[in-house]
């Protein structure tokens, strides 16, 4: 796998200090995991913040805050462990995807449906897998906010180049997109997005109303 | 691997935090604990309130925070992360999980007809692979100017608005901006050179 578009480093900047919105966390999370050159840059963040941490003027913490987390550790030496077990039995979705609860696969138009990914509600993105069929042209469309995608399987093609498997796309309201779907497979993209999609066209007036979730 | 502390070598004399938390991991080593609370608990909380939690909020992290370093101490690989950038990851991630549990319960509270909600997912960070070693990160970050370094953290781990930066360090907001951009490139291009 041959990743060639990554997150812009303001982004990688902001996971590593864990400043990003839920959806965003998600979407450059995944790539992450899969990407070593971002994985290093975003160490090197992590690296820099642990340097920012040691130097950092303390505040007074409570005066009893070492005994009670030491009797919290006496008492409970072993325990929060067991990570909750993955709901979803997607075998072929990335890992950290697994711990999330994803819903029932809609259909929004011929060759196109998603599944959404049910967040915490603390951002205001929402976040979803995009399915698209092969050979398809997507709809033409633009954004009232920011997306981004990731490719998890399959490609697509647009203006800015061919993103495949571990891809990033970074779109926002200045950008017009009109990817098409690569032949070898569906393309199966996680989608984090603010604002709505605003379709462009007939059949994007028709089922406008489905993608706005 | 030996200790510096208090063997006068003048204020730059730097503890061996990674010591201490093989210690804690090794045989619960409790004295060991102590230093890192004493030093790291303080410091969580004041950069959690500087990131935006309030003090019940940043004393919890930073309470929580020691209580995981205790049990995960066994998982810190010295070879793939510095002690004070784990102990960060770990604080970063309760904080997370923190606002998270608060947009839900919030939620919740707003409208109680909503079904019940699964456990709040993992950090989605919490599977990225180490993969270089902390030697080779640390010696890619030296190379930044003090400059470089000193923007990035401001900005991104401190959470500083760019006019607040500018007049931190009196420069014009057009320089910040900029001298964040080309930190950004540069520590990319450091990086890539190493790999
Ligand atoms: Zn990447």
């Amino acid at each position: 796998m041959t990743i060639s578009h990554h997150p812009p480093e303001d982004l990688l900047a902001d996971f590593a200090a864990g400043k990003l919105e839920e959806a965003h966390q998600l979407v450059v999370g995944v790539h992450v995991a899969g990407c070593t050159r971002c994985a290093r840059f975003v160490q090197a963040i992590e690296q820099l913040a642990g340097a920012t941490l040691e130097d950092f003027e303390p505040v007074p913490i409570a005066p009893d805050a070492f005994d009670r987390v030491m009797s919290r550790i006496d008492n409970s030496p072993e325990d929060e462990a067991a990570p909750p077990p993955a709901s979803a039995t997607d075998h072929d979705l990335p890992p950290a995807l697994r711990k999330y609860r994803i819903g029932k696969r809609r259909r929004i138009a011929p060759g196109l449906s998603m599944r959404p990914i049910e967040l915490s509600g603390s951002g205001k993105a929402r976040a979803f897998l995009l399915r698209s069929a092969p050979g398809s042209r997507m709809l033409e469309h633009t954004h009232t906010g920011t997306e981004l995608t990731l490719v998890l399987e399959g490609s697509f093609s647009h203006e800015g180049g061919r993103f495949g498997p571990g891809d990033f796309d970074y779109g926002d309201d200045e950008i017009e997109h009109r990817p098409v779907v690569g032949d070898e497979g569906p393309c199966v993209c996680l989608v984090a997005m603010t604002g709505d999609l605003r379709m462009n066209g007939f059949l994007g007036r028709l089922i406008g109303p489905f993608v706005r979730l | 691997m030996r200790l510096f502390i208090g063997a006068s070598k003048g204020p730059k004399a730097k503890v061996d935090w990674a010591d201490l938390i093989g210690r804690v991991a090794s045989h619960g080593d409790r004295a060991a604990f102590k230093r890192l609370f004493e030093h790291f608990a303080p410091r969580i909380k004041g950069l959690m309130q500087r990131a935006g939690c309030s003090s019940d909020e940043a004393e919890e992290i930073a309470q929580n925070a020691m209580i995981a370093v205790w049990r995960k101490a066994s998982l810190f690989d010295p070879a793939t992360a510095g002690a004070a950038a784990w102990i960060f990851t770990i604080a970063r991630n309760l904080r997370i999980d923190l606002f998270r549990r608060r947009a839900r319960a919030d939620r919740l509270r707003a409208d109680s007809e909503l079904p019940d909600a699964p456990d709040p997912a993992e950090p989605a960070d919490a599977a990225i692979s180490r993969v270089q070693d902390a030697a080779r990160i640390e010696a890619a970050i030296k190379q930044l100017s003090t400059e470089q370094s000193m923007v990035v953290r401001l900005s991104f781990i401190e959470e500083r608005t760019h006019p607040e930066i500018a007049s931190l360090l009196g420069i014009p907001l057009g320089t910040v901006k900029s001298r964040i951009r080309l930190a950004m490139n540069r520590l990319r291009d450091i990086l890539d050179e190493e790999a």
